[in-house]
C-alpha cells in the first residue's frame, strides 16, 4: 500500500505518466493496430459471447459449479486413503485374534473408551445376541482448505464375535450413517402470483442434518422395520427434522411430507444427502468397510458416523465416530477474520480492492 | 483448478470466473461502464448467493472505479464539492440498503426484489437510453448538430432551497437534487450490486445539467466511494463479502478492460451507446424470463437466517 506521501506521489506520477501514453497511443497507433476488419470481429465475439452467457451461460454455468460440487476426491488422495484404510484394515485383521481373548470384559455396557475405541452400547439386551461391532475412519478429521475438493472417508470395523464363517452367508446387515451437524433450516415455496414466481409458502424446521450419508449392505426396507428406523432416524424417509414452533397448525400432514421431501430432494442434488444401497461389503466373516466420499460443499462442523449392526432384523449392536470438518490454512484465516472481525474485514476487503485496481492500472500501462 | 470460496462456502472452478470476469470486464471497458449491472445477475446464474454476489461485487467494483477515479482526479474533471454531496447522500442511501437486503433475507423474498429491481431499472434505462441512442444516429446521418447541455434553461430543480455554488461544473442549484440522486444511487447500489453510473451520469447530464467533461469524474468519484462504504456495511451487517471471490473476479475484469477499452475507441458514441442499450434490454429480459416462467423447482432451502 502506498502509505507514505512519496510513495504514493511515485504512482499517481507515473500513473498520470501512463495515462497520457495511452491517450496518446490511442489515436495514431490503436486505429492502424485494429483495422475495420478486426474491431468487426471483436464486436461481433464479444456481442456472442455476452448472448451465450446471458442466455444459456447461466444454465452451462450452473451444470459447471454442480459438477463441482459432485466431483469427489481427486484420485491421489483417495489413492492416499485407500492405503492408510488397507493399513487400518491389516491392523484390525492382526489385533482382532488377540484382543478376542484380552478385551472380553469390555464387550459389555462399557461407556469410557480408551479414545480409539468408542463405547460400545448394545440397544437389544437379549442375551442371546453376544456381538458388538468395533468402528473406525480413516480419517479422524479432514482440514477444509482453500484447495478443498472432497474427501473420501473410509468406515470400517469388525463385528467381534462373529458367528459367520465367510462373507457370503449374509447373517449380518451393516448400516453405516453419516450425519452433519444439525441447523435450522427454512424451506420455501413459490407459487404464481399475477404472471410472477413468488416464494409464498415456507416452513421452519428445527434441526435438519446439515449433512446425511447412508451406507448399506443391501437396500435398507429389507434389512429391518421402519420402527427401528425411525427410532434411530436411519434412512432419507426416517430422518428426524422437527418443525419449528408455531407453525405447526399452518400446513396439513401432506403438506409437511412435500416440505420434507423437499428439502431430501435438494439436499440430493447438491450432493449432500446421498444413499448406497451396497456401500457396506463384508470381508471374511467380522470386517466390513464402506468408503464415503464427502463432497466439497459438505458443511463444516463435526460429522458422526454411526454404525448399525443387524441380525435378522433385529438391531444387536451399534457404535459412533466422529470425524471433526475443520477450517484450516488461508481459508479458515479469512473466514474467522470475517466474522470475528467483520468491520476490519470490511475495510480490509476495501484496501485490497483499492491496490488491486490500482496495480492492475499501472502493470498495464508500464506494459504499453 | 478449484478454490473453496471462504464465504460463499462452496468450491468453485477458478478459471471459469476468470473468464466470466474477463469477458463481463472486456464489456465493461468497451462501453465504459462499470459492468455490476452485468456482472451480478451473471454470479447469481451461476450458483453463487444472491447476498454474497451483491457484496462482493462491491468490492470489485471499487477496485474497477479506483484507476480511472485517479486519472480523472489529476486531469481535473472531478467537482469535489459536488462529489462529497453526492456522497453524503450515498452513504445514507447505502446504509437503509444494506439494512433493507437484511430484512428481505429474513423473509426470504430478497432474490424476488432483486430480480424485479433488475428488470424494472434495466427495462427503464435501456428503452431510454436505445431511443436517445437512435435519435441522435438518425439527427448526425442528417446532418444536424447534436447538443445536450442547454445552461441557460431554468426548471423546477432552480426553485429549491439551499443552494449551493458548485465552481467546476460552473452551477449554482439546491443541494437537495444531488442529495437525493446520490442517496437513491446508493441505495440501488447496495441492493442490486451495481456502481450506479447508469443512473448518475444521465441524471447529472439532463437533470442537473452538470458539464459532461465534470459528470464521468465526479460520478467516478462518488461510485467509489459509496461502493466502499457500501462493502464495508455488507462485510458488518450481512458477512457477504467473499474476499477470495471478488479477487478473482478483479484479475478477470482488469484484463479484460483493458482489451475491452481498446475495441470500443473503434466506435462512434451513438453506436455504443446503441449496442449498449441493447445489452442492457437483454440483461433486463432475461432476469424477467426467469420470474415469469415456472421454475423446475418450486421449493428452494435456506439456513435459517440467525442461526448464522
Amino acid at each position: 500500500m502506498a502509505a507514505t506521501d512519496s510513495t504514493f506521489h511515485k504512482v499517481a506520477q507515473h500513473l498520470s505518466l501512463a495515462w497520457r501514453n495511452l491517450l496518446s497511443l490511442r489515436k495514431r497507433d490503436m486505429r492502424r493496430a485494429l483495422t475495420g476488419r478486426n474491431a468487426t470481429i471483436a464486436y461481433g465475439a464479444a456481442i456472442v459471447v455476452v448472448l451465450i452467457w446471458i442466455f444459456g451461460g447461466g444454465d452451462v454455468l450452473q451444470k459447471t459449479t454442480s459438477d463441482l460440487l459432485e466431483k469427489y476426491a481427486p484420485p491421489q488422495s483417495s489413492i492416499v486413503v485407500q492405503k492408510s484404510d488397507e493399513d487400518g484394515v491389516k491392523r484390525h485383521a492382526a489385533v482382532d485374534p488377540s484382543r478376542d481373548g484380552q478385551d472380553r470384559p469390555r464387550t459389555g455396557d462399557d461407556p469410557k473408551a480408551d479414545g480409539e475405541t468408542q463405547p460400545i452400547i448394545k440397544p437389544t439386551d437379549n442375551p442371546q445376541y453376544q456381538e458388538s461391532v468395533e468402528v473406525d475412519v480413516s480419517a479422524k478429521s479432514v482440514a477444509i482448505t482453500a484447495g478443498f475438493s472432497g474427501q473420501r472417508i473410509v468406515v470400517f470395523g469388525a463385528v467381534h464375535k462373529s458367528l459367520q464363517i465367510s462373507a457370503e452367508q449374509e447373517l449380518y446387515d451393516v448400516i453405516v450413517v453419516l450425519e452433519g451437524t444439525k441447523a435450522p433450516l427454512v424451506t420455501r415455496r413459490k407459487s404464481n402470483v399475477g404472471g410472477l414466481w413468488i416464494n409464498t409458502d415456507s416452513l421452519k424446521f428445527a434441526r435438519v442434518p446439515s449433512y446425511y450419508t447412508i451406507s448399506s449392505t443391501r437396500p435398507i426396507r429389507e434389512i429391518s422395520t421402519p420402527i427401528v428406523f425411525d427410532a434411530y432416524s436411519i434412512g432419507f424417509e426416517h430422518v428426524r427434522m422437527d418443525v419449528a414452533d408455531g407453525k405447526k397448525t399452518d400446513f396439513s400432514e401432506a403438506e409437511l411430507r412435500k416440505f420434507r421431501d423437499a428439502i431430501i430432494r435438494l439436499k440430493a442434488k447438491e450432493g449432500l444427502y446421498q444413499k448406497k444401497e451396497d456401500g457396506v461389503t463384508f470381508i471374511g466373516s467380522a470386517l466390513f468397510r464402506t468408503s464415503i466420499d464427502l463432497p466439497a460443499n459438505v458443511p463444516i462442523g463435526n460429522v458422526i458416523a454411526r454404525t448399525y449392526l443387524f441380525r435378522d432384523a433385529e438391531l444387536i449392536a451399534q457404535n459412533t465416530v466422529t470425524v471433526a470438518l475443520e477450517r484450516q490454512g488461508i481459508e479458515a484465516i479469512l473466514h474467522d477474520f470475517a466474522f470475528d472481525y467483520p468491520l476490519l474485514y470490511g475495510i480490509f476487503a476495501v484496501l485490497v480492492a483499492v491496490s488491486a485496481g490500482l496495480a492492475a492500472s499501472a502493470a498495464f500501462n508500464r506494459g504499453k | 483448478m478449484t478454490v473453496y470460496l471462504p464465504i460463499a462456502e462452496m468450491p468453485i472452478n477458478v478459471l471459469v470466473f476468470l473468464a466470466m470476469g474477463g469477458a463481463v470486464g472486456f464489456l465493461s471497458g468497451m462501453f465504459g461502464v462499470g459492468g455490476g449491472f452485468l456482472m451480478t445477475p451473471l454470479l447469481i446464474f451461476s450458483g453463487i448467493p444472491a447476498a454474497v454476489a451483491i457484496g462482493t461485487e462491491a468490492a470489485q467494483i471499487v477496485a474497477s472505479s479506483v484507476s480511472g477515479a485517479l486519472a480523472q482526479y489529476q486531469r481535473r474533471n472531478v467537482d469535489i464539492k459536488m462529489g462529497v454531496v453526492l456522497l453524503s447522500g450515498g452513504l445514507v442511501g447505502s446504509v437503509f440498503g444494506v439494512q433493507l437486503v437484511k430484512e428481505l433475507r429474513e423473509l426470504g423474498q430478497f432474490e424476488l426484489f432483486v430480480s424485479i429491481a433488475y428488470v424494472v431499472f434495466l427495462g427503464i434505462i435501456g428503452t431510454l437510453m436505445m431511443i436517445e441512442s437512435l435519435n441522435t444516429m438518425r439527427k448526425v446521418r442528417a446532418g444536424g448538430h447534436s447538443s445536450v447541455r442547454r445552461s441557460g434553461q431554468h426548471s423546477w430543480i432552480h426553485g429549491l432551497p439551499f443552494k449551493m455554488r458548485f465552481h467546476r461544473s460552473k452551477l449554482y442549484i439546491s443541494a437537495i437534487p444531488p442529495l437525493l440522486l446520490g442517496a437513491f444511487v446508493g441505495l440501488l447500489g447496495a441492493i442490486m450490486g451495481v456502481g450506479g453510473g447508469f443512473i448518475i451520469v444521465p441524471a447529472m447530464i439532463y437533470l442537473l445539467r452538470v458539464p459532461t467533461n465534470v459528470v464521468v469524474g465526479t460520478s467516478l468519484f462518488q461510485i467509489l466511494f459509496v461502493t466502499a462504504g457500501t462493502t464495508i456495511l455488507h462485510a458488518v451487517q450481512n458477512y457477504t463479502v467473499d474476499i477470495v471471490l471478488a479477487l478473482i473476479l478483479m484479475i478477470g475484469g482488469v484484463i479484460g478492460a483493458q482489451f475491452g477499452a481498446v475495441a470500443g475507441q473503434r466506435l462512434q458514441g451513438e453506436q455504443l451507446r446503441f449496442l449498449l442499450a441493447g445489452l442492457v434490454l437483454l440483461v433486463c429480459a432475461r432476469v424477467a424470463w426467469s420470474l415469469v416462467v415456472m421454475p423446475d423447482e418450486l421449493y428452494s432451502i435456506a439456513q435459517s437466517v440467525g442461526g448464522h
